[in-house]
């Protein structure tokens, strides 16, 4: 097997632990837990890219990294001023 | 050669990825979650782009993804920042 495919693999069950935190608990805690999300995501996106190549999906996981700021920082001013 | 070092930089970053994962699951305190992050960023996207150049070399896609790890680090120390500054503001020493 293709070592990417191997590693993509391997890469989707460290996404189930954030994703369990990001659905109950304090709303701090899941801002984190999203943000966690979004680096192990952009991780696989890049992975992703390799393990089926299809080299144009790597501007998939560049914009994916250049959303995720806004996002965060959006989310961040709400939990800071109204949460 | 290349081999090995594609296979080891793909190991690292798994490893790196379900350390990280555990350490989340581990913590209790939202701030000391986002080091958990924060390692994510700094190991494993790193080693990916290692793992890239070990595969093919120069060329656009790992040039690409150099520009996501150089991204990776920035945004992420900011929206770690973001995230700590709320959380401190919000929830104060018990945060």
């Amino acid at each position: 097997m293709n070592p990417w495919l191997l590693t993509l693999l391997a890469l989707l069950p460290p996404l189930l632990a954030p994703l369990a935190l990001a659905m109950r608990g304090a709303v701090g805690q899941r801002l984190v837990a999203v943000q966690m999300m979004g680096s192990v995501a952009t991780l696989i996106l890049a992975v992703m890219t390799f393990a089926f190549d299809q080299a144009s999906s790597i501007d998939l996981a560049l914009a994916f990294a250049v959303l995720t700021l806004p996002a965060t920082l959006l989310f961040a001013v709400y939990l800071e001023r109204w949460l | 050669m290349t081999s090995v070092g594609l296979d080891l930089c793909l190991a690292l970053a798994v490893l790196a990825t379900w350390l990280a994962c555990l350490g989340f699951l581990r913590l209790r305190s939202e701030l000391d979650r986002l080091h958990c992050v924060a390692f994510v960023n700094v190991t494993a996207v790193p080693m990916i782009a290692a793992a890239a150049f070990f595969e093919e070399g120069v060329t656009p896609r790992s040039v690409k993804l150099v520009a996501l790890v150089i991204m990776t680090l920035l945004t992420g120390a900011a929206m770690s920042h973001a995230a700590g500054r709320a959380l401190a503001l919000r929830d104060g020493p018990r945060a």
